[in-house]
């Protein structure tokens, strides 16, 4: 393996050229390995897959449309105009996450990276305590009230959402990078939630190459704790308008680029009267659409009783 | 140049004497000693006691400066080494086969370029099954993006095993699946390691003795453009030259073992809102063969044009059909 291939900097590859060390094997001892140390086969992964656990998002049709709900492993963005409910698609997650594994979920901790300012403790409350009510009524049908009682309180809920509040793109990147050492120590986080990604890079930012950049690294970094921890992130987006041949179209912020970081998008949009969620981009699944509704209980499936006036 | 003492512990009849001796004239670089007269060396080297080291650490010098390079080949040589070795991988979709002449080509490197959810990573996914199922070959998936679906996989070759011409028995889904491997590599420099390892065991004689049947016969990288975006630009030109190093390890590895390399690019708006491949003007030259994918609207219809091709007209077009 040669000098300019290894992450060294440039005065200590400078260095060790004129050393007349061209070879990673000149000063260390290499070994062949089996073929890409790491790689599993097709039959394994599908094998592990079978077990694996999707977040629930209590709404049924979207969770039809995703398989199951938000998959572990995998980058989801979800876009949408303001006020279709994502951030409220966000704290229902970082809820959800935390359904005991006996009651269908995963039992695991949520992270939120808030940028914007829109999380609020009170609506999370409330969301918290409607899926402890859900949870409950499910259980009434088998008698263990008592012990459900024991195990879920709204607190408990509310202790295990781990918040960050980032005010500028370096701190945006500092939590990433902050993350992984985060995320060893606490163990059993299994979401990770950011509340905008675009926010810190949409004003005043001039260099849009290094905003290319620093966002493609961004997305990478969390593609390798997805994959490493086993846990889901979901990234929320804004959008902005994009004119073709003169006519104006609605697209996701940031670029084309960067729609290319995620592993699946959903798009929410209005339909109407009603709101709707479009999965976009999918490795496994097919396009499709469903609709869903943001109640005081959080996000829920669209039944005709209950369809919320859209708020202009 | 290195000094001659690097190669030392490498060749064991490179020696201090060899190295003394060719000190006494003036030789203390692997560039002085091609810049010397070697039959004066020679020469000058029987008159010693120990003559015949000498003789071998100077041959042993020699060879290996020759193997630094490629062997000179001919032009009929070269035609026949493609007629026998460089076969075409169908990828299973008919119509795209058509398009390039056969399908994948071995030896070559394949871009595949399109718009986020044109269908790149599912024509991957359907020709890595249909080249495992067809071949009796591994493929090697490296994935940056963790959209390795093995439920894709496994519903193609379902679909494969089902089909009536199925000439073998006993080929089981598990088997062929355990033939496609997935690597996950998330920034450039594991993926420099991760095809440096790959070198390693295909070179080694050990991995071919293991695995006869399942020789590596497809790489397939999806996408090395989410690797070398967040390096390209910026201060230096590091970046810049990482990325066409990656290309030539790629066309290296598929010429040397004679593999065929597919990569996945994204696109990027340029001058009149057209989109174009990304990663610039200096990369355009790296692939063989490079294609536009584009899908209609909310259908499962892609559509594939060639970009460019060493053997066939550009701007030709075909469309396949995303099933299920």
């Amino acid at each position: 393996m040669e000098i300019w291939s290894l992450p060294f900097s440039p005065s200590q590859r400078a260095k060790l050229l004129s050393a007349g060390y061209t070879y990673l094997h000149s000063f260390s001892h290499l070994s062949p390995s089996a073929l890409a140390a790491g790689a599993q086969t097709a039959w394994d992964i599908l094998c592990e897959d079978r077990t694996m656990n999707h977040i629930t998002t209590s709404c049924e049709d979207l969770d039809g449309i995703l398989g199951g709900g938000i998959s572990c492993k995998e980058i989801t963005e979800v876009g949408g105009v303001p006020g279709i409910g994502k951030t409220q698609l966000g704290i229902q997650l970082a809820v959800n996450v935390q359904i005991p594994v006996e009651y269908g979920g995963l039992g695991g901790k949520a992270i939120y990276v808030d940028t914007e300012g829109s999380f609020m403790v009170e609506r999370a409350f409330q969301i918290a305590e409607s899926c402890i009510q859900d949870i409950m009524d499910k259980v009434l049908q088998t008698d263990d009230v008592g012990v459900c009682q024991e195990n879920l309180h709204v607190n408990a809920i509310l202790a295990n959402i781990f918040y960050f509040r980032i005010c500028s793109y370096t701190e945006q990147i500092a939590v990433v990078n902050y993350l992984e050492k985060f995320i060893s120590a606490q163990k059993d986080v299994k979401i990770i939630i950011i509340d905008s990604v675009t926010f810190h890079f949409r004003q005043d930012f001039d260099d849009l190459a290094l905003r290319t950049r620093v966002l493609s690294a961004l997305a990478q970094k969390m593609m390798k704790l997805a994959k490493k921890f086993n846990l889901a992130v979901v990234l929320l987006n804004q959008v902005t308008t994009k004119c073709t041949d003169g006519s104006f179209q609605l697209t996701l912020a940031l670029g084309e680029s960067w729609s290319h970081a995620c592993t699946n998008r959903i798009i929410l949009y209005w339909k109407g009267n009603e709101r709707c969620a479009y999965l976009d981009k999918s490795p496994s699944l097919p396009l499709s659409a469903a609709p869903f509704s943001v109640t005081t209980k959080g996000i829920r499936s669209v039944a005709s009783s209950c369809k919320r006036m859209r708020t202009t | 140049m290195p000094p001659l003492k690097s190669l030392q512990h490498q060749f064991p009849s490179i020696d201090s004497n060899l190295l003394h001796f060719c000190a006494s004239h003036g030789i203390f670089s692997v560039e002085d000693f091609l810049v010397h007269d070697l039959y004066m060396l020679v020469a000058l080297a029987e008159r010693q006691t120990s003559s015949k080291g000498l003789k071998e650490g100077i041959a042993q010098v020699l060879t290996f400066l020759n193997n630094q390079h490629f062997p000179w080949m001919n032009g009929v040589e070269l035609l026949e080494s493609t007629q026998h070795n460089k076969h075409f991988l169908l990828t299973g979709f008919d119509g795209i086969d058509t398009l390039l002449c056969g399908g994948l080509c071995e030896g070559n490197l394949t871009e595949l370029a399109g718009p986020s959810s044109s269908g790149k990573t599912q024509f991957c996914l359907h020709a890595a099954a249909h080249v495992a199922y067809t071949y009796m070959c591994s493929v090697l998936y490296l994935d940056t993006s963790n959209s390795f679906s093995s439920k894709r996989i496994s519903y193609r070759v379902n679909r494969l095993l089902a089909s009536p011409n199925k000439g073998e028995k006993g080929r089981s889904l598990e088997g062929i699946m355990s033939s496609i491997l997935s690597h996950s590599v998330f920034d450039i420099f594991s993926m420099f390691e991760t095809l440096h390892q790959l070198e390693l065991s295909l070179s080694s004689q050990l991995f071919q003795a293991e695995i006869q049947n399942s020789k590596l016969r497809l790489l397939i990288v999806d996408s090395i453009s989410s690797l070398i975006t967040p390096i390209l630009g910026g201060k230096g030109p590091q970046g810049h030259s990482l990325m066409l190093n990656v290309g030539f390890i790629l066309k290296k590895l598929a010429i040397d073992y004679n593999l065929a390399v597919l990569v996945t690019n994204h696109t990027v708006v340029g001058e009149g809102g057209n989109s174009k491949p990304a990663l610039g003007e200096s990369w355009k030259s790296v692939p063989h063969t490079r294609l536009l994918l584009s899908r209609d609207q909310m259908s499962n219809i892609c559509n594939m044009s060639i970009l460019k091709h060493t053997s066939m007209a550009c701007g030709q077009t075909a469309s396949f059909r995303l099933d299920g």
